[in-house]
């Protein structure tokens, strides 16, 4: 392993900014190939006074990740609909488990007897597969699927720790620095059974510990030892019996107790497929936004006590009864204040549209899906903020289908269901098997390059990204350390993709790398505000917002044309206030001063 | 039902606008009973039945009650079963449902629509109508392409024009001209729509919707073809033409 970056960091001061691609020259002979890359990268990009044309490159089968993953296959005449309800599972996440620089990525996979995937990063685009040697690899047995998965540091040791959840009970795994993950569920505390299909860590209530949000999808039944055939939902727009979501809070001595009804979350009994936070009101703690199929999301203010309070009426205008499948956040109009993207059903069959709900700035959004060109992306599951392009502003990109099969279509068997009089829908058994059948499949992906902080353009196929798989989770990051954000995309029952960005005269960047220390160490939550004589832009950091995904750690500003210094201001978690001097088209790391915090 | 002219769109606003006023006066359940006693004492009285849904709309809009929907199938339903040869009162059992379409979500929709099929098929099954044969035809082009109704719709509507052309000419029976064309365009048979939309226009010179249609092509007709059957929108529902523009 080579020498963690923390530790060529421990004299820095919390302003200090390092030379990133200086460092990795330092750190090992291998790192040198990458030098060269990136030293004849960044003289192609970061010039150009105008946006780049964006471009992205699979390199799934030569970065070695291209490797399938598998649903769980039910048993039993109801098998075939259960497996369709539990096909949301293909999960990727980023995070720099080892401390060398480079991103690695852990990507689930779902079936009875077959192995997740922990990819160590090698720096040079080739991953390696490092799951059982490390011991990561397991989780789905006969009674567990896994589903999702978060990279944190719980314990504040300086390296991250996983998470993963399943229909079944988490696994959490600490890192023995990146020798070897140890199973510490137990002692954790985390052992209640759920059907967990998305998690996130943040820092709830700003202790200095990062402390977890599940999304549950069904109600906490074991999917695969059926003690009752009543588990779907019982109305297809406004459900009311899924799982709802679990609050976690971390006591700090490795284990986490359920606060769920304590904060205010166990009136939520929605069918919840993501899990998104971020300080929409600006009063420096996290809300917490819920993505929720079957019908309506919800939208939680932190109360700054421990608690939530459900504002969805207020704050979005009612209730809505769409198939709410994503929750990203960002600030896509650089108005200083952060907005959420949901994906939803818009096929030919349904007209949902997804949401976009930008922040008014008075505890209430507004849906510009329509208005922006982001409605329509047939079946969705994760979408993503990034800007691909390093101009200045958040670009989208969209994951859909849901089951690509044989020529006949599913759709008219469902509705023959659903229409007929008086049908249980709870009812497993009252659902056509889907066979062969195709369902919302063969669908082509979005990718939407937003123009002027107000109206996005779809550009997938010319961005080389109009793949037709059945996507599920996107995991971005800079897996090569550009400065050009590249993605991962999770296909559920198909081969995974890597999409390395080769966007030429994209615009000049930097990354931060924030280090908390009376703030929790991964800095989840913190806010960086990025001014340049153009634009301010914002940041936050997170703990994996989108669905089935978890993305970088470090934060990634593009700067457009401009070469002057951005002026950078860090605001903790703990409350603390720090400004910045970034490098241009470099990684910055950020510590926390010690002395921080006013919380 | 869609909305054709200006001249609906006025009748309706103005049924809406009193019966929103009817409400606000009374109370809602107040004026629900005494609406819904009318149709009771009067189960095939379309005009009685279409008051009552026209009501029904304002109150739950006003705010965004949808219980008051079902309250109003329930009461449909209930007359039906009450009165099960009163073939108008399958029809306004129908158009209840379809009234509270776009309020719901978007599976619910397709049970709504499903059931309000239902119940115009029972209407013409017991008193074939002009009215039935053109609002079940247009309901049926609801249906995106992949349930296959629209020849089920394409196969009413052919039927409602030959009734039109036995009688004396309405204003209303334009309708039949702009729904039989977008059903054949749902069908890719574009020559039949024009000439379809054309015969209409020959027919019904000031019709705005066969103007509208024979002027664009391509994308834009598809554009204006979909809007036109959203069912996120509200579907004019009033029958107030049936009555005054004869």
């Amino acid at each position: 392993m080579d020498k963690p970056v923390n530790d060529t960091k421990t004299t820095m001061t919390a302003e200090t900014a390092e030379n990133h691609v200086g460092r990795l020259s330092a750190i090992s002979a291998r790192s040198a190939v990458i030098v060269s890359i990136v030293s004849l990268l960044t003289l192609t990009i970061g010039a150009a006074d105008t946006p780049g044309v964006m471009k992205f490159e699979d390199i799934a089968a030569t970065a070695g990740v291209r490797v399938r993953h598998h649903t769980r296959q039910f048993k039993g005449a109801t098998g075939d609909v259960l497996h369709m309800f539990t096909s949301g599972g293909a999960a990727a996440s980023a995070g720099d488990f080892d401390n060398d620089g480079f991103d690695d990525l852990f990507v689930t996979n779902s079936n009875e007897g077959t192995t997740s995937y922990l990819y160590r990063n090698n720096g040079n685009l080739t991953f390696t597969n490092v799951a059982e040697k490390l011991g990561v690899g397991g989780g789905n047995d006969a009674k567990s699927i896994v589903a999702d998965s978060v990279w944190f540091d719980y314990d504040n040791d300086g390296w991250r720790d996983l998470l993963v959840v399943r229909f079944g009970t988490p696994i959490l795994y600490h890192n023995e620095r990146a020798a070897a993950f140890r199973d510490v569920s137990a002692s954790s505390g985390l052992t209640t059974f759920g059907n967990t299909i998305a998690a996130m860590a943040f820092d709830y209530d700003n202790d200095g510990r990062l402390d977890l949000l599940f999304g549950n999808y069904f109600k906490p039944l074991n999917l695969l030892d059926l003690p009752d055939p009543h588990v779907l939902p019982n109305d297809l727009d406004n459900a009311v019996n899924g799982g709802g979501v679990t609050l976690w809070h971390s006591l700090g001595n490795g284990r986490f107790e359920n606060v769920t009804a304590k904060a205010g979350f166990a009136g939520h009994t929605g069918w919840t497929l993501d899990v998104g936070h971020g300080d929409f009101d600006d009063d420096g703690d996290q809300d917490v936004y819920l993505a929720n199929d079957y019908g309506t999301d919800r939208y939680f203010v932190n109360d700054g006590d421990g608690t939530f309070t459900d504002k969805t009426e207020t704050a979005l205008g009612g209730f809505d009864t769409k198939k709410g499948m994503n929750v990203d956040v960002g600030d896509y109009d650089n108005d200083g204040k952060l907005d959420v993207y949901v994906t939803n059903i818009t096929d030919e069959y349904m007209k949902e549209c997804n949401m976009l709900w930008h922040n008014n700035g008075d505890g209430t959004f507004t849906d510009l899906s329509r208005e922006t060109g982001t409605c329509e992306t047939l079946w969705g599951w994760a979408a993503k903020f990034g800007d691909y392009d390093n101009d200045g502003l958040l670009d989208l990109f969209v994951v859909n289908g849901l089951r690509s099969a044989g020529p006949d279509n599913y759709i008219p068997v469902l509705v023959e269901m659903i229409t007929r009089p008086g049908v249980d829908f709870t009812d497993v058994r009252q659902w056509p098997s889907i066979g062969t059948m195709t369902w919302s499949g063969y669908q082509k992906k979005k990718f939407y390059r937003n123009l002027d902080g107000q109206v996005f353009k779809e550009m997938s196929a010319a961005a080389g990204v109009d793949n037709d798989k059945d996507g599920r989770g996107l995991a971005v990051a800079d897996y090569d350390n550009d400065g050009r954000l590249d993605f991962f995309q999770a296909n559920a029952d198909q081969e995974p993709l890597l999409y390395r960005n080769v966007t030429t005269g994209a615009g000049h960047w930097i990354q931060l790398k924030l280090v908390g220390s009376k703030s929790n160490r991964d800095a989840i939550g913190a806010r960086v505000t990025v001014k340049t004589a153009a634009r301010t832009q914002i940041r936050e950091v997170d703990g994996g917002n989108g669905y089935a995904g978890q993305s970088l750690q470090r934060l990634h500003v593009g700067l457009g044309a401009s070469t002057a210094v951005p002026s950078v201001s860090v605001r903790w978690p703990s409350g603390a206030v720090q400004q910045v001097t970034a490098v241009l088209d470099r990684l910055t790391t950020v510590r926390e001063p010690a002395s921080s915090g006013s919380r | 039902m869609r909305r054709f002219g200006l001249h609906c769109l006025l009748a309706a606003g103005v049924a809406l606008a009193l019966a929103g006023r009817v409400v606000a006066q009374n109370g809602w359940d107040a004026d629900a009973a005494r609406l819904e006693a009318a149709v009771a004492a009067s189960p095939d009285d379309l005009r009685a039945g279409n008051d009552y849904r026209m009501a029904v709309i304002v109150a739950a809009r006003t705010d965004r009650n949808l219980v008051k929907y079902d309250r109003a199938i329930a009461f449909f339903e209930k007359l039906v079963t009450d009165h099960p040869t009163a073939a108008n009162a399958h029809l306004n059992y129908g158009f209840a449902y379809v009234d509270k379409i776009p309020a719901a979500g978007a599976i619910t929709q397709v049970i709504l629509a499903n059931n309000a099929l239902g119940a115009f098929t029972k209407s013409l099954d017991l008193r074939p109508s002009w009215i039935g044969l053109y609002t079940r035809g247009n309901s049926y082009l609801f249906w995106p392409r992949i349930f296959l109704r629209t020849k089920y719709g394409i196969a009413d509507l052919e039927e409602a024009l030959k009734m039109q052309n036995a009688e004396p000419k309405r204003p209303y029976h334009v309708r039949t001209y702009v729904s039989l064309g977008d059903g054949y365009w749902k069908m890719d048979d574009l020559p039949k729509a024009i000439a379809t939309w054309k015969d209409g226009l020959a027919a019904f010179p000031d019709s705005a919707a066969l103007r509208d249609r024979l002027a664009k092509q391509g994308d834009d007709l598809q554009k204006l073809i979909d809007d036109s059957y959203d069912p996120s929108k509200r579907v004019d529902t009033s029958l107030q033409d049936l009555w005054t523009n004869q």
